[in-house]
């Protein structure tokens, strides 16, 4: 996490001085946290960008997929990320690209997957919506609302019965607190006391329709009903709070093997599906966006986001290289992986 | 000497209690799995046995349960989910059909779904119309599902220790309510196997007409080939077992030298197993047929609980002998037919053995 090699040390007068700075300002926990949160900005930023570079070739049609962008919604993402170890596993849905980066994913694959070529992360045949990293617990990621959740719990029964430490992490969004299943999983992980983290990413909407036009309850206050832990965090924005907040419930977890709950308000930038802004529509106002990306760091912040910049362009620029490098799959991939 | 015989609920009992023993990450899951009856007997002081954490009762939440097979099967498991009807799977249509079957396609082969459902078709008296239903065409539909209909207490257990030991993905087996108690000598069809447990099989060779069965048509079949061979027609009878991956070769053998086919299904034929195996025929090559091919089911309505209905609703060995005896001989051929009495009747009071 650390910014400030080690390494340095030492070499220079003015060096020693901001080690010594370093040093005293770490005793008092801040340096720590000027590292650590530069870190999580930083992997906040390379997801917009990502998602930037998405929409900035969208037009060219060289992404053949649909997709649903996460701008605006990183933070929980990265916030819950950092946490996690690789074997924790992480349920998502079609609007992940930020779970699979911040869960380790790679890149250069998910570019090739968006452009529809063989060394995509499934060779083509996920697209956006079905983004997945087994190998650094990122678990797959559906196109049918609230079909995730009880995935989450089974792994999470799965881990009981091993004998795992592991703990699972089911992100859905508030739309998903309306379908059957959700109550279903609710019950289930509440009844068998299962190791998952419940994440409602709560942006308000389900497609262009608004909560109270969807919802007779307050989320939070009936997922308490299953008497499981509740917490819910307004400032979906915040990245350390987000992150504070999802690593003491990850901890507590991992350690008392219990279900828990947590919405976390946060606000999506992007229309639902696509690479614009559909603020011209009516359902919202351009003034809540505005009033939302007051709390942005990644729009507030814009020095550390100049200075971090250069590099993650290249790493992305490298990236959209390889997809389209990357050959089209063809008829061995077509009928491979059916059974 | 007498053959030992062994029934259709012993073979599933079997079965379930070698996963279970066998296997550390087995789990079988289900409504009914713990309780004194369990699962008609199949899983009948499993719990106590192997652990209530192996042996799950579940909420009635189809749907999410099937769900947690997933997951679980994510996280190194293999689930055996129950249904005590086949009817309630359609709850858990979602997960296995959205999820299930296109964990493994749909993200290029990162992930497997090792799991297997166990689907109950409640046909017996009076179940009516959302407790008999034999829904395997609407799962074979589905790219990525592997559907069997294990006919006999051998086809059970190999089956089953293939799916749990050896098969990679979601797997669903219909299991026929009136077989249950059937015994069969030395587990149902002799030597009669194919090349995997999976695999369709020839269980009576007959050089007069192929009839294709599935699950309790298959001993219907039987039971009307040796009744014809007394009256000089000799039927082939093709275990169809693998409703998803059904073996065209064999049939397309088979009718090469009997040139007539009949099929027989629990279900309704229309866009059914009926209707996929004509479809193989007539895509392969039609002029195997000297006659049109003739299929059996139910009839084209919902299943009616009152008995006077319901013994219209299925075909009954009567109706199969004459079918039979129309392809192979025309009419009116002079073999007399055996009375009508339905399945359900013959079953409750057959004590076999096959």
């Amino acid at each position: 996490m650390r910014l400030l090699g080690k390494g340095r040390a030492g070499s220079t007068p003015l060096k020693s001085r901001m080690l010594q700075d370093r040093d005293k300002l770490e005793m008092h926990g801040v340096v720590n946290a000027t590292t650590r949160f530069e870190s999580l900005f930083r992997e906040c930023l390379r997801i917009r960008l990502v998602e930037e570079k998405i929409i900035e070739l969208y037009p060219s049609d060289r992404i053949q997929s649909p997709v649903h962008l996460s701008i605006g919604q990183e933070a929980i993402a990265v916030g819950t990320c950092e946490t996690l170890r690789r074997t924790d596993l992480i349920f998502a849905t079609y609007r992940s690209h930020a779970f699979y980066l911040a869960k380790g994913g790679d890149l250069k694959r998910m570019f090739a997957e968006l452009y529809g070529r063989v060394d995509g992360l499934a060779k083509g045949k996920a697209g956006s919506m079905h983004l997945a990293a087994p190998d650094v617990g990122m678990m797959g990621s559906s196109a049918v609302v609230g079909t995730n959740l009880p995935h989450a719990a089974g792994a999470a029964l799965a881990a009981r019965n091993r004998g795992t430490d592991q703990v699972m992490v089911c992100a859905f969004g508030d739309g998903a607190t309306e379908q059957g299943v959700y109550h279903e999983t609710l019950n289930f992980v509440s009844l068998m006391q299962l190791p998952v983290i419940l994440l409602c990413e709560n942006n308000g909407l389900a497609v262009h329709a608004s909560q109270q036009e969807r919802q007779s309850y307050n989320i939070a206050a009936h997922a308490r009903c299953y008497g499981i832990e509740t917490t819910v965090l307004d400032e979906g924005y915040d990245l350390m709070r987000v992150a504070d907040t999802m690593g003491s419930l990850i901890g507590a977890t991992r350690g008392d093997r219990k279900p828990r709950f947590i919405e976390i308000k946060t606000f999506r930038y992007k229309e639902h599906v696509g690479p614009g802004d559909d603020y011209d529509a009516g359902y919202r106002s351009r003034a809540d966006l505005q009033a939302w990306q007051a709390h942005d760091a990644l729009v507030q912040d814009r020095a550390l986001a100049e200075r971090l910049r250069p590099e993650l362009e290249r790493e992305i620029a490298a990236a959209v290289a390889f997809a389209e490098a990357s050959p089209l799959p063809g008829r061995a991939e077509l009928l491979s992986d059916v059974i | 000497m007498l053959a030992a015989s062994k029934t259709y609920r012993t073979a599933l009992f079997n079965a379930m209690n070698s996963a279970l023993a066998n296997h550390a990450h087995t789990v079988i899951i289900g409504q009914g799995v713990t309780d004194h009856k369990g699962i008609f007997g199949t899983t009948t002081g499993l719990a106590d046995k192997y652990g209530r954490h192996r042996v799950i009762e579940t909420p009635l939440a189809e749907e999410s349960i099937a769900g947690v097979c997933v997951g679980a099967a994510l996280n190194g498991l293999y689930p055996i989910n129950t249904h005590i009807r086949a009817d309630f799977s359609l709850l858990a249509f979602n997960q296995i059909i959205n999820l299930a079957a296109k964990y493994k396609y749909m993200f290029g082969g990162l992930f497997e779904v090792p799991m297997l459902l166990r689907l109950v078709i409640g046909r017996s008296w009076g179940q009516g119309a959302q407790h008999s239903q034999s829904l395997q065409s609407l799962f074979a539909h589905i790219p990525g599902l592997t559907v069997i209909m294990p006919s006999t207490p051998e086809s059970i257990e190999a089956s089953y220790d293939w799916a749990v030991s050896r098969h990679c993905g979601p797997v669903i087996s219909l299991e026929h309510r009136l077989m249950y108690e059937l015994a069969f000598v030395d587990g149902g069809w002799g030597s009669h196997r194919g090349t995997t447990p999976f695999s369709s099989r020839l269980v009576r060779e007959g050089k007069d007409v192929t009839i294709v069965a599935t699950s309790i048509m298959v001993l219907e079949a039987m039971r009307a080939a040796e009744f014809l061979a007394n009256h000089g027609v000799d039927c082939e009878v093709i275990d169809l077992h693998c409703i998803s991956h059904p073996d065209k070769d064999l049939i397309l053998r088979s009718l090469k030298r009997t040139g007539r086919l009949l099929v027989a299904d629990t279900s309704w034929p229309a866009f059914g197993v009926a209707a996929e195996i004509c479809r193989l025929v007539a895509e392969t090559d039609p002029r195997l047929l000297a006659r049109p091919a003739v299929t059996l089911g139910m009839q084209p309505a919902s299943c009616p609980t009152a008995k006077a209905l319901e013994d219209l609703f299925y075909p009954d060995l009567a109706q199969l002998v004459e079918a039979i005896v129309r392809l192979t001989r025309g009419e009116n051929a002079g073999i007399p037919l055996p009375d009508h009495r339905s399945m359900t009747d013959f079953y409750k009071a057959f004590k076999g053995p096959f």
